[in-house]
């Protein structure tokens, strides 16, 4: 994982043998202007089977990054290949990429079999075969009894799924999806998610951009962050967090005697600040260094101070977030 | 030192009454109509014929004047219906073609910004924002019509003197009905269009079409079928049919009064109708 | 405590389909959270208390106001923020919000005076002047919520506030309900997918399952921890964690990535968990008591 700025000295050497570069969604120095318009500028990704999250403000690049790799935008510069495939190269990529658009704009009074059916038919294979692939990809997203009627009566949960479909329908490496859980409601969403699961697990690539941080925390694999058109950071979560070394790393802990615990921490040089929580139960610690802090802390736990509960504060993408990217106006 | 925290308040005040809160509705229209110059100049040129009337009634009244210009005077001597009824006609074209500017602003913005739930989960009914929109146009309207034709007529009785008025009252409230139906007319199919059509240009262009259309169809359906039936689909006909029952005279088109007046209600309900569709909180999904 | 709404046998119906079908509950906290699959019949819900459409059965009130005799009363003393994006483009910020004040019955002055305040309190306050056509997402989304609050409602209808907004966007909507919830003279009501918003915000939860009530409780009650289920969270050598654990008696669960999830005996004291790390140099990143999240409230609601 790599935070740019923060970590440029550190960053691994991509050399990525051909093999690998086969499961590799990587960009390599790409930029994407519209006109004067930036889009995205100066990227260099390379994106590991799994889920990963696309996590910024709104205008920041997410849907600009999408079109690139799905080949629906060609880059200003630079080059960008999907498990080898070049995106100069549709007939390759659209084999292997499934592209589900934030936008609900489908064909005027098509069902929802129909949506799904066309699209497959667009790959030049038979009557038959279409079909069934079809009603595989419709049932995977649960949607089988609505699919025989017009699109243009779902709601927004439906309209989101029959895209799903639609993306998965066939059978790509390579899923980009654009908000793909906004308007899901909960039932739907830990389905629909489990599906996302289901095809990281069998070694396929998941991409997908979302603004509910805190799921990002439990379904990704990595995430990546973007802000103004430029990859802020990106990698595992945690490892994302402890690269940010100019803000300590913050510890929730709830014991019985916490200012005992306080003076105890205070002792070591990497804690540099504890709040007390007002109820008296427990106490907010931050520190410098976060593996000396929790081998410390089971030796506190044995000299008698009673711990019920631990939990780290901050090494979320809410937080991640927030230090990167900052809780910009809303008046933008 | 006092600190204020800046947090949400209640509000404890009073309270408008509840029947005048429609008319908020055409005061906030206004404030953006009459930054229009073209709806500005059209208003200009509106008052140009009632201003021509009155100088024709004060030059009636006054034929020294003419005599001293050695003009004729026999051409001016009664002041009649027929005289408001030329001012009836004149004006209102000038209605319809202002109605077909301002119009298709009326209702659209509200449609298509999906802005009728926040209308009507106020103490605001669906009957007061029609009143409220319509008062919009009916107030416009009738600075170009009715008012102008009653000024017009006070003048003429102020000038013509009591023997005048007394046997030419008729004409006051014929002059109203007709000006102020019209008016209604003008004002809910401008509604009913700007609620079903979100393209301004269109809404303008479609408010146009139903008049001329209907004339051109009429008027074909009469040639074809030998009948005079066709009229009633011209509300313009319809309208001047209505107004020579009022201002006693024959319109010629072959269609009894009861018929035009029947054909104008049918309009305004088929026009309410269709606003009813669209003024509404929530769109019915089946 | 005084009843925000109270619903009997409220029924509506569409066509030939029951959408709500026999309502009854008294709801009365201070925030409540309205949650349900789609097609649960929530915004219908909303819809019938604002009086939008008509009932098919029964009846309900708000503050003690029926809904079908005394729908003014009850809508001059509700804030509605709906779903859909709501506005007037070619308005500034300043005027429609005036203008729907003044709707609400306040006068002219006091009403340009509120909509200033009720700009700036959500955040527009820079942006006010601005057409609302030139808006954002967010910012329409919060002007939306200004407007829903300038004539100070007694009872606030949220639909879906923090829809499509972005992060910091939706930090500062959720902080703005928990802002107005503790302000104290308004109740909220609030729709939403997103059980992540109805946790931080919300006091009571209602939750509905194809036009039916199926639960309704007190949020903080139905969360009491549970002392005997235990998760975990380690880094470092995890190899033989949970035998160790089951020496000591527990159930232990390996949940992948050094997470563990544990049952405990009665008694158990979390010291053997430290005792074991430290000799095994093992940090435990997470140690916490399960509590029952508002996902397993709904679950647990959706499978009856």
């Amino acid at each position: 994982m790599t935070v740019p700025g923060a970590a440029s000295e550190t960053r691994p050497v991509q050399s990525a043998p051909p093999p690998i570069e086969q499961s590799l969604v990587t960009f390599d120095n790409v930029s994407r202007f519209y006109g004067e318009v930036l889009g995205v500028n100066r990227v260099t990704l390379s994106i590991p089977p799994g889920i990963t999250s696309l996590v910024g403000p709104n205008g920041s690049g997410k849907t600009t990054l999408m079109n690139l790799m799905t080949g629906l935008v060609r880059p200003t510069r630079g080059e960008i290949k999907v498990r080898g495939a070049s995106t100069g190269d549709p007939e390759r990529l659209f084999r292997i990429v499934g592209y589900s658009t934030q936008f609900d704009s489908f064909p005027k009074g098509l069902t929802g079999f129909e949506f799904v059916y066309s699209f497959l038919r667009l790959f030049g294979d038979s009557h038959a075969d279409c079909e069934a692939r079809a009603w595989k990809a419709i049932e995977r997203v649960n949607l089988v009894e609505p699919a025989r009627r017009k699109v243009a009566g779902y709601s927004k949960g439906m309209r989101q799924r029959i895209k799903l479909a639609q993306a998965i329908a066939h059978d790509p490496e390579v899923l980009v999806l654009d908000e793909p859980l906004n308007g899901l409601d909960p039932l739907v969403r830990a389905e629909t998610i489990a599906l996302f699961r289901e095809f990281a697990a069998a070694g396929k690539h998941v991409i997908m951009s979302t603004h509910i941080l805190h799921e990002v925390d439990m379904i990704s694999d990595q995430v990546i962050l973007l802000a103004n058109g430029y990859v802020v950071a990106e990698g595992e979560i945690s490892g994302v967090r402890s690269e940010i070394s100019d803000h300590p790393i913050q510890v929730q802990v709830r014991c019985d005697r916490p200012s005992a615990m306080a003076a105890r921490v205070f002792e070591s040089d990497h804690v540099v600040e504890v709040k007390l929580h007002v109820d008296g139960g427990g106490l907010l610690i931050k520190t410098r260094d976060a593996d000396r802090f929790y081998r410390m802390l089971n030796h506190i736990a044995l000299e008698g101070i009673a711990i019920e509960s631990v939990t780290p504060a901050d090494d979320n993408v809410n937080s991640v977030y927030e230090y990167l990217i900052g809780g910009e106006e809303a008046t933008r | 030192m006092a600190v204020y925290k800046r947090t949400y308040k209640g509000y404890e005040g009073g309270l408008t009454p509840g029947w005048s809160r429609f008319l908020i509705l055409p005061r906030y229209s206004y404030a953006r109509l009459f930054q229009s110059k073209v709806l500005l100049m059209f208003l200009a040129v509106c008052a140009i014929y009632p201003i021509g009337a009155t100088l024709f009634l004060y030059i009636a009244h006054n034929l020294s004047f003419l005599e001293a210009l050695n003009i004729p005077a026999w051409r001016f001597v009664d002041i009649n219906e027929k005289f408001f009824v030329y001012f009836c006609n004149f004006q209102s074209t000038m209605a319809f073609l202002l109605t077909a500017i301002v119009g298709p602003s009326l209702v659209s913005p509200d449609v298509t910004n999906n802005a009728m739930p926040l209308y009507l989960c106020r103490p605001f009914s669906r009957t007061e924002y029609v009143l409220g929109r319509m008062a919009v146009l009916m107030n416009l309207l009738a600075w170009i019509t009715w008012i102008p034709g009653l000024i017009l007529f006070c003048l003429q009785w102020n000038m013509g003197g009591w023997a005048w008025a007394k046997n030419h009252l008729w004409i006051a409230s014929a002059l109203f009905i007709g000006l102020f139906t019209w008016s209604v007319i003008l004002s809910l199919i401008a509604l009913a269009v700007s609620a079903w059509v979100r393209w301004k240009i269109a809404a303008g262009g479609l408010i146009l079409g139903i008049f001329f259309a209907g004339a051109g169809f009429g008027a074909a359906i009469n040639a074809v079928m030998r009948t005079h039936n066709g009229s009633m689909i011209d509300i313009a006909q319809m309208m001047s049919t209505a107004w020579g029952q009022l201002f006693h005279y024959d319109s010629g088109n072959g269609i009894s009064a009861a018929q035009a007046w029947s054909a104008l209600a049918v309009v305004s309900a088929l026009s309410l109708w269709l606003l009813s569709k669209k003024v509404r909180a929530f769109e019915v999904v089946k | 405590m005084e009843s925000v709404i109270e619903l009997s046998g409220l029924g509506v119906r569409f066509g030939s389909r029951d959408i709500l079908k026999d309502l009854r509950v008294s709801l009365s906290g201070r925030s409540i959270g309205l949650l349900g699959p789609n097609g649960a019949g929530k915004s219908t819900l909303i819809q019938a208390l604002l009086g939008f459409c008509p009932l098919s059965s029964g009846t309900a009130s708000i503050f003690g106001n029926d809904i079908r005799r005394q729908q003014k009363t009850i809508r001059a003393t509700v804030g509605y923020m709906p779903e859909n994006d709501s506005f007037i483009a070619n308005l500034t910020a300043v005027s429609f919000i005036r203008m729907m004040a003044e709707l609400s019955g306040l006068p002219k002055d006091a009403a340009l005076e509120r909509a200033h305040e009720a700009l700036f309190y959500v955040g527009l306050g820079e942006a006010r002047y601005r057409t609302l056509g030139t808006y954002s997402l967010g910012m329409k989304q919060l002007a939306k919520l200004a407007q829903a609050i300038v004539h100070g409602p007694k009872l606030l209808i949220l639909d879906e506030p923090t829809n499509g907004l972005d992060p910091p966007a939706r930090i500062r909507m959720i902080k703005l309900i928990g802002e107005m919830r503790h302000s104290g003279n308004m109740r909220i009501v609030l729709c939403s997918h997103l059980l992540r918003d109805v946790e931080e915000t919300c006091e009571e939860v209602l939750i509905m399952k194809q036009g039916r009530i199926v639960h309704y409780s007190n949020l903080e009650e139905e969360r009491k921890a549970n002392k005997r289920f235990v998760e975990l969270e380690t880094r470092g050598d995890a190899e033989g964690f949970a035998d160790a654990m089951t020496a000591l008696g527990c159930e232990c669960a390996s949940a992948g990535f050094g997470r563990f999830k544990m049952v405990c005996p009665e008694g158990f004291d979390l010291k053997e968990i430290y005792r074991h790390a430290a000799m095994k140099e093992l940090q435990l990143r997470r140690l916490n008591y399960r509590r029952d999240t508002l996902e397993d409230i709904f679950l647990k609601a959706m499978e009856s």
